[in-house]
C-alpha cells in the first residue's frame, strides 16, 4: 500500500457562533462548518499522530465518526481548504531517536512465533539470535492483547529471545482495532520477522513507519518463500526493506523483474563450534550413524535446498555415481522422510539443542561442502559447514555466490520448466571429485572459508539490519494529484464510437487516460502494485 | 461616497497575531480589515455614512475613514460584509417550515421565468410552468447574488455556484436538493458532485444529443461524475433508451414528461379562431383553405425548410406559420400558400393554435425530446402529425400520426434526422381529407394532452427528491483496503509466466480484519481494480474503466456489481 498523503493544518482561527462552530483558513480565506468531532480533531492535528488522535478522542466519539472527521478534512484539504499537502520533493526526517541520544524503538510483533512448528529449529534459531543481538542497537518492544477470559501470547513465550520489553493491551472483547493500528503509537520502525503469515501484510499499510522484514531460506518451503517475497516486495513502501540472507535469493527475484533498492542482502550470522581435528570429527561422525566408510572416505555435505522429490532423486543418483565418497546431506525434510537412502548416504538434521551441539562436528568432518543455490539452501548452514576451512561447490545459475567468494568452484544449474533446478549429474561428479584431491588451488580456497567466521557475524547482521530503519526515514512523500479526474466514456460524432477517456476538472479538458489512470492508482498503490496492474493487463510498464 | 445603514451578513470579528479579520459568516469568507473598519462595521446597522463619519473623525483621519468606505464597497460588490438585497436579512435565515428546493441556472435573469411573455425557448418556458407548480409542494430558491422575494414560495438568495464547497454542509440542512439544468457548454457543476455533503443534485436534460457530439459527451461526464444519490431528468423516455446504448446504469435517467395548462390551452370554435387570425394577419385564405400549422422558430433545425417542401407540394393548402420571425427564410422566394401568421403573446397562442387543421412538427433537432408545442396543440383539439424521432412520438401516443423520419445514427451538426416531405406530405392529406379521421384524432389529442399536467410534473419532481434521499441513505462508503501482488502457483511447476492477484487486506484504516476469520481474501485483479477505483470515483467512473480494460462487457458488468456488493457488505 502507498504512503498516506500528508497535509499541515493551515494558519487558521476557531470560533464558535449562535451555537455552531467554525475554523477560518488564514491562508486561503475560507470558511468551514465543523461539527463537534472535527473541532477536536483541528485541536490536535498538527502536533498529535493520528493514533493519538483516535485513541484520545475514542473514548468521547464513535471510532468511525472520528475518521469520517478526518477524512473530510484531509478531503478539504484536497479541495484547498484547511489543510496544505506537504511538497512532495521536501524529505521529512524524522529520526527522532538519534535527536533524543537514544536507540531505535522498534516493533517485533511476535505472532511470529506461531510458525515455530512449521519452521525447522535452524531458521528458528537465527531469529532468536538476531533479536538477542539487535537489542545492542535498539530497543525492542512486542504486543501482546489480553481480553477477558482469553490469554494473548504469555511471559513464557518470549523467554530467550533477549531483552523485549513486553506491552499489553487490553481491549474490549469486539474491538476493532487490529494489531497495525497500535504499531501506529511511537514505533520508530517495524521489524517483521514471519516467513509466511499474511497477517503482517497489514502493517504495509501503516503510514510513515519504516518496515524491515527478514525472509530467512527456509528448507522445505521453496514455493511458499516465493510467493511470500513478492507479495512482500509488492506492497513495500519505498522506506521499506526487504532483507534476504543471501546473494542467490536477490539473484532469483530479478528473474521476476525485481530489481528494487528496497530488497538488500544481510547474511545471517554463523555460529561456530570449538574445533578438532579432521580425523577426529570423521571418527564421530562414523561412530554416530554406525558407518564406518566415514572415517575412510572422502565426505561431501550436501547443504540441500531442494524440494523432496527431486532431492532425493539428486541424492540417490550423486551417491550411486560415487560409491566411494561418503555423503552427508543436512536436509530437514530428507531426514524424516527418506527412511533407505543409500549406504553411502547419512541424511541429518539439527532438530533441538541437543542435535544442533552435535553439528559442528560433522560439519569439521566435511571434505568438500556442496549446495545449490537456490532459495531453500541457508546461506547460514553453508556458512557454517565451511568456516572450519572447508571449500565449495556451488549449483548455480549465477556464477560462485559473493559471499563464498574465493572459496569453491561453480556447477551449472537451470531451471526447467517455470521453478524446478535442474543439475547435470556427471558434471557435478566430476567436479566434486576435482576438488576433493590436493591442489594449491584447494588449499587457497580452504584458507578463504577459514575466514568466513570472522566475516559473518551476528553483530555484524544486527547492525546492517538496524541501519534499515535509519535510512527508512530518509523517504520522500507521494505527492496528490493537483486536478481531480473524472473517468467517462467519450463520444466521438466523427465515428459513432465511444472510448473510455478521463476529463480533467479545473482545466475542463479531456486527458491522457494511462496517465491520469497511473496516477490515480499511485496515489493508492506502490509501484510494485502498479506495475501488477499493467503486467496483469499485459500492457507497456514504461508509463508506470 | 458608501452609503450606511447596511444590513450586515452575520459576522465574527477577531484579531490573530496582530490582525483584524472579519468572518463573514453567510459566505464562508474571512477577510483581513483594519481597525477603523471595525470601528464602521460597529456602526454600519445603524448609522448614515455621514453620521459615522462624525463620530469616528475624532479618533481617525477622515481620509482613513473614507478609504475603508471604498473598500467596504469593493467588499459589496463581491458580495461579503453586507446583505445584498431587498427584503431578506440573510440567504439561510427565510424562515419557512416548507421543504425547500435550491434552483441553479447561472446565466439566466431569474426574473424571465416569472415573466413568461419574455420566454420564447421551449425549455424556459417549460421550466417556467414547472416553477410555477412546483411552490405547490416547496419553497424555490433560486441561487443568485441578492436575497429578494421574487413571489410567493419563491426566493432569490445571494449565493454563487463557487460558494456552494464552503457551505455545502449548511446548504444540505437548509435544501432538500439542488434543482438544475444541464447546458453542454457548462462546466461548473461538475466540481460540486465532489462535495458529498451536498443534498442531491437533480439535473434536468432537455437536449439530450446534437451539438455535435457535445451534448452526449456532457451528459457522459456529469453521468460519471455525479455522486450515487444524484440524477438526470428528461422529458421522455426516449432519453433512457437512447443512453442505455452507452452507459451501463441507465437508471440515473428518469423521464419527467412536461405538462400543458390544458385551461389556456383549450379547444375554440374553429372558424372563430380562423377568423381572428384572418384578420390579424390579413389573409382571408386562412378561413376558406384548409390549414397546416407550424409554431416555432423559422429555423433549419426546426424543420423550416421541409415545411417550405411541403407547401411547394401542396398547393390547394394553406401553410402557416407562427414565430417570432422569418429569419433567413425571408430572403428566399416563398410560395404563395406559405404565410407568416406572426408571432402572438402567450394569451393568444390558443386561438392560433385553433386556426390550424392539422399541426405539423418537423424539428429534426438533437434536442427535441418532447415538443411542448405539440402537446400545446393536442391540448386545442388539433391533431398533430410529427416524425418518428426521439421523443416527440411518445407525446403524441395514438392522438396522431406519426410520418417517416431519416433518423441519423450519428447527429451531424445538431441534426440527427431528417422528417420525410413526401410521408408527411401523404399523412397531412390524409387527415384534411377525412373529417371523421381529423375528429378522431382531434378528441383524443384533447384527451391526452389532458394526462400531461404540470402539477404531476412537480409531483414528479418531488418523488425524484425523495427516492435519491434513500439511494443517499444506502450509499455504503468504501473503506476496503486492498493491494495487489504476484500470484505464484507453488502447485503448478508449469506455469510459465506470473500470474497477479489482489488481496482485501482489512475492512477500514483501523486495519479490522475482513469478513471472517484472520485470512486474507484473494480476488482478481480485476476485482481489486474495482476496489481501488470506487475509494475514490463513483461507479460510473469504474464503469468507464472496466469497460475499457475489460473486453467481455458481461463480464465487467459483473466484476462491479460483485465489487459493489462487497463494499455493501462490508460497510
Amino acid at each position: 500500500m502507498a504512503l498516506h498523503a500528508h497535509y499541515r493544518l493551515n494558519r487558521h482561527r476557531k470560533f464558535e457562533q449562535e451555537g455552531r462552530k467554525y475554523v477560518a483558513d488564514l491562508q486561503t480565506n475560507d470558511i468551514v462548518e465543523v461539527n463537534d468531532v472535527e473541532w477536536e480533531i483541528l485541536s490536535r492535528y498538527g502536533t498529535q499522530t493520528q493514533y493519538q488522535i483516535v485513541e484520545e478522542l475514542k473514548e468521547e466519539y464513535k471510532v468511525e465518526s472520528i475518521f469520517d472527521g478526518i477524512e473530510r478534512l484531509e478531503r478539504l484539504g484536497q479541495q484547498g481548504s484547511l489543510l496544505s499537502t506537504i511538497d512532495g520533493a521536501a524529505k521529512k526526517a524524522t529520526d527522532s531517536w538519534k535527536q533524543e541520544g537514544r536507540k531505535p524503538k522498534l516493533l517485533v510483533p511476535f505472532h511470529f512465533t506461531n510458525e515455530k512448528t512449521s519452521l525447522d529449529y535452524t531458521t528458528n534459531l537465527n531469529r532468536y539470535q538476531l533479536l538477542t543481538h539487535l537489542t545492542q542497537f535498539a530497543d525492542l518492544e512486542t504486543l501482546t492483547f489480553s481480553k477477558a477470559g482469553e490469554e494473548d501470547l504469555k511471559p513464557q513465550d518470549f523467554q530467550g529471545y533477549g531483552d523485549i520489553r513486553i506491552r499489553d493491551i487490553e481491549t474490549e472483547e469486539n474491538s476493532a482495532f487490529g494489531p497495525p493500528w497500535y504499531a501506529m503509537d511511537g514505533y520508530d520502525g517495524i521489524l517483521l520477522l514471519s516467513q509466511f503469515l499474511t497477517d503482517d501484510l497489514l502493517y504495509y499499510q501503516l503510514p510513515d513507519v519504516p518496515i524491515v522484514h527478514c525472509i530467512e531460506d527456509v528448507q522445505k518451503l521453496q514455493g511458499s518463500t516465493l510467493e511470500t517475497l513478492l507479495n512482500i516486495y509488492a506492497l513495500q513502501n519505498a522506506n521499506d526493506t526487504l532483507i534476504v540472507r543471501s546473494s542467490w535469493v536477490k539473484e532469483r527475484l530479478t528473474e521476476y523483474g525485481i530489481l528494487g533498492k528496497n530488497v538488500c542482502v544481510i547474511p545471517n550470522g554463523i555460529n561456530v563450534g570449538e574445533p578438532i581435528s579432521k580425523s577426529l570429527a570423521k571418527q564421530y561422525t562414523a561412530a554416530l550413524f554406525e558407518k564406518p566408510m566415514f572415517s575412510q572416505q572422502p565426505i561431501v555435505g550436501l547443504i540441500s535446498g531442494f524440494g523432496p522429490n527431486y532431492g532425493a532423486k539428486l541424492v540417490s543418483a550423486f551417491a550411486h555415481a560415487n560409491p566411494h565418497l561418503a555423503i552427508f546431506v543436512y536436509d530437514p525434510f530428507l531426514a524424516e522422510n527418506y527412511k533407505n537412502p543409500p549406504d553411502n548416504v547419512v541424511i541429518f538434521s539439527a532438530d533441538d539443542e541437543e542435535t544442533r551441539s552435535v553439528l559442528p562436528i560433522f560439519f569439521q568432518a566435511l571434505d568438500l561442502v556442496c549446495f545449490p543455490a537456490i532459495l531453500g539452501t541457508p546461506l547460514s548452514l553453508v556458512l557454517e559447514a565451511m568456516a572450519y576451512g572447508t571449500p565449495c561447490v556451488a549449483m548455480t545459475k549465477y556464477g560462485l555466490p559473493p559471499e563464498v567468494k574465493g572459496a569453491g568452484a561453480v556447477v551449472k544449474l537451470d531451471w526447467r520448466d517455470y521453478g524446478n533446478p535442474y543439475v547435470p549429474m556427471p558434471e557435478l561428479s566430476n567436479t566434486i571429485n576435482h576438488w576433493l584431491k590436493p591442489s594449491h588451488t584447494r588449499t587457497e580456497c580452504e584458507n578463504a572459508a577459514k575466514g568466513l567466521a570472522q566475516k559473518f557475524t551476528w553483530e555484524k547482521s544486527a547492525r546492517g539490519i538496524a541501519q534499515f530503519f535509519e535510512k527508512g526515514h530518509e523517504r520522500s512523500i507521494r505527492e496528490k494529484t493537483l486536478l481531480p479526474s473524472v473517468f467517462c466514456r467519450r463520444y466521438n460524432p466523427g465515428t459513432g464510437d465511444t472510448i473510455s477517456s478521463v476529463y480533467r476538472i479545473g482545466t475542463n479538458r479531456y486527458d491522457c487516460l494511462e496517465i491520469a489512470f497511473v496516477e490515480m492508482l499511485a496515489e493508492q498503490h506502490t509501484p510494485a502494485e502498479v506495475e501488477a496492474i499493467f503486467k496483469h493487463f499485459r500492457w507497456e510498464t514504461s508509463a508506470s | 461616497m458608501f452609503d450606511f445603514p447596511r444590513v450586515l451578513h452575520r459576522l465574527h470579528l477577531f484579531e490573530e497575531d496582530g490582525v483584524l479579520y472579519a468572518a463573514d459568516i453567510e459566505k464562508a469568507r474571512v477577510i483581513e480589515i483594519s481597525v477603523v473598519m471595525v470601528d464602521i462595521l460597529k456602526l454600519a446597522e445603524k448609522q448614515t455614512s455621514e453620521e459615522i463619519v462624525q463620530t469616528l473623525n475624532t479618533s481617525y483621519p477622515e481620509d482613513e475613514i473614507l478609504e475603508a468606505f471604498e473598500r467596504f464597497a469593493e467588499f459589496e460588490r463581491e458580495g461579503l460584509l453586507f446583505n445584498r438585497g431587498e427584503n431578506l436579512r440573510a440567504t439561510f435565515a427565510i424562515e419557512s417550515k416548507r421543504r425547500k428546493l435550491l434552483v441553479v441556472i447561472p446565466n439566466i435573469t431569474t426574473d424571465s421565468f416569472f415573466d413568461i411573455e419574455t420566454l420564447y425557448a421551449g425549455t424556459n418556458m417549460a421550466l417556467s410552468y414547472m416553477f410555477e407548480h412546483l411552490t405547490k409542494y416547496v419553497d424555490l430558491h433560486f441561487a443568485g447574488n441578492q436575497n429578494r422575494k421574487l413571489a410567493d414560495n419563491v426566493y432569490e438568495v445571494d449565493i454563487s455556484v463557487f460558494d456552494f464547497g464552503r457551505l455545502s454542509r449548511r446548504i444540505n440542512e437548509t435544501y432538500f436538493g439542488i434543482l438544475t439544468l444541464h447546458r453542454d457548454h457548462e462546466t461548473w457543476l461538475l466540481p460540486l458532485y465532489q462535495h458529498k455533503e451536498l443534498p442531491p443534485i437533480l439535473v434536468q436534460c432537455h437536449a439530450p444529443r446534437g451539438h455535435g457530439g457535445n451534448a452526449i459527451n456532457s451528459m457522459l461526464r456529469h453521468y460519471a461524475a455525479m455522486r450515487d444519490f444524484d440524477a438526470f431528468t428528461a422529458p421522455s423516455d426516449y432519453v433512457r433508451e437512447f443512453y442505455s446504448n452507452y452507459v451501463w446504469d441507465p437508471s440515473f435517467f428518469n423521464t419527467l414528461p412536461n405538462g400543458v395548462d390544458s385551461a389556456l390551452f383549450c379547444p375554440m370554435e374553429k372558424e372563430k379562431a380562423k377568423k381572428e387570425l384572418a384578420e390579424h394577419v390579413g389573409d382571408d385564405r386562412i378561413v376558406t383553405t384548409p390549414t397546416v400549422g407550424y409554431l416555432s422558430r423559422v429555423q433549419s433545425e426546426k424543420g423550416a425548410s421541409v415545411y417550405l417542401k411541403l407547401a411547394e407540394l401542396n398547393p390547394h393548402l394553406l401553410f402557416l406559420i407562427a414565430g417570432p420571425h422569418f429569419g433567413r427564410y425571408q430572403l428566399r422566394e416563398l410560395p404563395d400558400n406559405l404565410v407568416y401568421a406572426g408571432f402572438h403573446p402567450r394569451e393568444k397562442l390558443p386561438m392560433v393554435y385553433n386556426a390550424f387543421d392539422v399541426y405539423c412538427f418537423l424539428s429534426m433537432s438533437g434536442e427535441e425530446t418532447f415538443g411542448l408545442t405539440v402537446l400545446e396543440a393536442m391540448a386545442c383539439g388539433v391533431p398533430p402529425i410529427v416524425p418518428n424521432f426521439d421523443g416527440v412520438p411518445s407525446v403524441v401516443g395514438d392522438a396522431g400520426l406519426i410520418a417517416d423520419a431519416e433518423n441519423f445514427d450519428q447527429d451531424i451538426g445538431t441534426l440527427v434526422s431528417y422528417p420525410s416531405p413526401i410521408d408527411f406530405s401523404e399523412k397531412i392529406n390524409l387527415l384534411l381529407s377525412d373529417d371523421g379521421m381529423r375528429q378522431t384524432f382531434s378528441q383524443k389529442a384533447r384527451e391526452r394532452a389532458l394526462s400531461f399536467t404540470w402539477d404531476k410534473t412537480a409531483q414528479r419532481i418531488i418523488h425524484f427528491f425523495e427516492a435519491l434521499h434513500e439511494k443517499r441513505q444506502l450509499v455504503s462508503p468504501n473503506k476496503l483496503l486492498n493491494a495487489f501482488a504476484p500470484d505464484i502457483e507453488v502447485s503448478n511447476p508449469k506455469q510459465n509466466h506470473l500470474k497477479y492477484k489482489s488481496i482485501v487486506l482489512s475492512m477500514n484504516k483501523y486495519y479490522q480484519r475482513s469478513l471472517m476469520g484472520d485470512a486474507l481474501y484473494s480476488q482478481r485483479v480485476e476485482e481489486g481494480l474495482a476496489i481501488t477505483l470506487l475509494r475514490n470515483h463513483t461507479a460510473r467512473e469504474a464503469e468507464a474503466l472496466l469497460a475499457e480494460f475489460i473486453e467481455d462487457q458481461a463480464e465487467a458488468k459483473t466484476i462491479l456489481q460483485r465489487v459493489r456488493g462487497l463494499i455493501h457488505a462490508t460497510a
